[in-house]
């Protein structure tokens, strides 16, 4: 009976928060039928006496305020979830569809994720730099990596409060485990830089390119890992290899792939100290260093 | 970051406690990855570590599959190369032991008829200097000093766990930690021109270790028949 007791006062209250008064003994009375007669599962029956109570008072599902629980970004971590989250809006990048109304990046102190709002949304548009509650969005997983959704039961709400980003520089030390594919002396398109593949660039097809150097790989401290890109200047301060003594080596050897290949074998393995800004999934390097520490120090304060 | 099907950290163990860690955690869901729950509570499915590679031997002839010994300061490590890990295959075929080098290797877990136990299976080799080796024993301590301590306070589930299989002399793995930090600490003689001696080092072991790498070399016999299988 208690559990009855408890959805009952979940539901009026849902109702009340809208502005909507129900009658708690109906609403008991009917998730009792449902719940102990008929043996439908709880939430089940929760939402059909919802529905029916919206029908009954003529009410669309929009002024009803539904009560996602609020969370923080990093608590995201599978799709198909409805929650709130207060964070900002970190960048707005270009909408690729006339589907999608915003596309950027939101975070709190906790995270920072990707955010879609569809057009057929029809939400008033966010600010870069601003605060927003984002009420009943929903989670999703694109290309292996979590988002959020803002959809036509949505409400965005401008907060008075600053909400804090996670530092955006980042100081890890840890070992080089993997140099990952697109690394080492590679193409780029001159239209819009994206690395190409055999002078083919994925969006303007066979265009002209440009040399670059960089590398993406991944730090690991035991503990946690990080993507890290590094790129030209980076890469010459370690190993002394800038564009240039890429390129000759390339055409020395005949092949563009020796560049990685000595990349690897003076880099995989080594420990650094990297100092970056945190982007959605890389950290882009500002300073990173050959870790130099006083081991006998170190090992003697844990001995 | 929030990233879903997230790469596996690559974690930090001893020899040691590496050749003890005998219980593989398997779970149900598809495509989940098989971790082997080491002796202190941690779970590995990769791990990084820098050692001297003592040998390299084809199991057979000509199948360009190897075996490779990597030693740190408190044991041995087996590991298997094949041409499945073109990488690490790669650096390998130009090195001479010994050498000291720095693996980033999945963990296998083999289950024998009497016992089972654990090998790497390297993703990628890289020959490194004895600094690289310095931080590695440093950092593999004080990660392994943590977990002794989360194993006291049987605050994980994992802890709990280990605890039920290995019930393990905590004392034991932080003698094995004092003693791989004290062989870094300890004055480094050269021998080789402008390199250091790792391997003599290796010769200081103690006596009880080379018995361990002796039974791994027996044990291991039964199970290169397997791969062998496999691999054809």
């Amino acid at each position: 009976m208690d559990k009855i007791a408890e959805l009952t006062e979940q539901i009026v209250k849902r109702f009340k928060d809208s502005g909507f008064d129900v009658d708690p003994k109906e609403v008991s009375k009917r998730l009792n039928l449902l719940i102990h007669e008929f043996k439908v599962p709880e939430s089940e029956a929760v939402r059909t006496v919802t529905n029916y109570l919206m029908k009954e008072l003529e009410i669309s599902r929009e002024q009803l305020v539904a009560e996602s629980p609020l969370v923080k970004v990093s608590d995201i971590t599978s799709p198909g979830r409805w929650v709130s989250l207060k964070a900002k809006v970190v960048q707005l990048w270009d909408a690729t569809s006339p589907n999608v109304s915003q596309v950027g990046l939101i975070g709190d102190e906790t995270g920072i994720i990707k955010f879609v709002i569809w057009t057929k949304a029809g939400k008033g548009e966010v600010e870069e730099g601003k605060s927003y509650l984002f009420r009943n969005v929903v989670t999703d997983s694109f290309a292996g990596r979590m988002q959020v959704n803002i959809n036509r039961s949505s409400q965005i709400v401008e907060i008075d409060e600053d909400i804090q980003l996670p530092p955006r520089e980042l100081e890890v030390v840890g070992a080089l485990v993997a140099i990952q594919q697109n690394s080492g002396l590679i193409r780029r398109c001159k239209l819009c830089n994206r690395t190409m593949t055999k002078e083919v660039c994925p969006v303007h097809g066979k265009t002209e390119g440009y040399d670059d150097l960089r590398i993406k790989g991944v730090i690991d401290d035991g503990e946690n890992f990080y993507e890290v890109i590094l790129n030209e200047d980076n890469i010459r301060e370690l190993t002394g290899i800038g564009l240039k003594e890429a390129r000759k080596m390339a055409e020395e050897r005949l092949d563009r792939n020796a560049v990685l290949t000595e990349l690897k074998n003076s880099l995989l393995g080594r420990y650094f100290r990297v100092v970056g800004t945190r982007g959605e999934r890389y950290l882009i390097v500002r300073e990173v260093e050959f870790l130099k520490q006083d081991i006998r120090e170190l090992a003697g304060e844990l001995l | 970051m929030n990233r879903i099907g997230r790469r596996e950290v690559a974690r930090r163990i001893f020899a040691y406690e590496f050749n003890r860690s005998t219980h593989k955690i398997e779970s149900k869901e598809e495509k989940s990855p098989i971790y082997v729950l080491t002796p202190t509570g941690m779970r590995c499915n990769r791990v990084f570590v820098v050692g001297v590679l003592l040998d390299k031997e084809e199991t057979r002839p000509d199948t360009n599959f190897w075996r490779i010994r990597v030693s740190d300061p408190t044991g041995v490590f087996i590991g298997y190369v094949g041409r499945f890990q073109p990488d690490a295959l790669e650096t390998l075929l130009e090195v001479e032991p010994p050498e000291l080098i720095a693996v980033v290797a999945k963990v296998r877990h083999f289950e024998g008829e009497t016992r089972s136990f654990a090998s790497l299976r390297p993703e990628s080799i890289a020959v490194v200097d004895s600094d690289v080796r310095d931080y590695w024993v440093y950092e593999t301590a004080k990660l392994t000093l943590n977990r002794i301590k989360a194993m006291e306070k049987k605050s994980s589930e994992d802890a709990i766990l280990a605890w039920q299989i290995y019930n393990p002399d905590l004392e034991e793995y932080r003698s094995i930690v004092k003693q791989a930090l004290t062989t870094i600490l300890e004055p480094v003689v050269k021998v080789r021109e402008g390199r250091e001696a790792e391997e003599i080092e290796e010769g200081e072991e103690p006596e009880e270790l080379e018995e361990l790498e002796e039974e791994i070399f027996e044990f291991e016999e039964e199970e290169w028949d397997l791969s062998d299988i496999l691999g054809e």
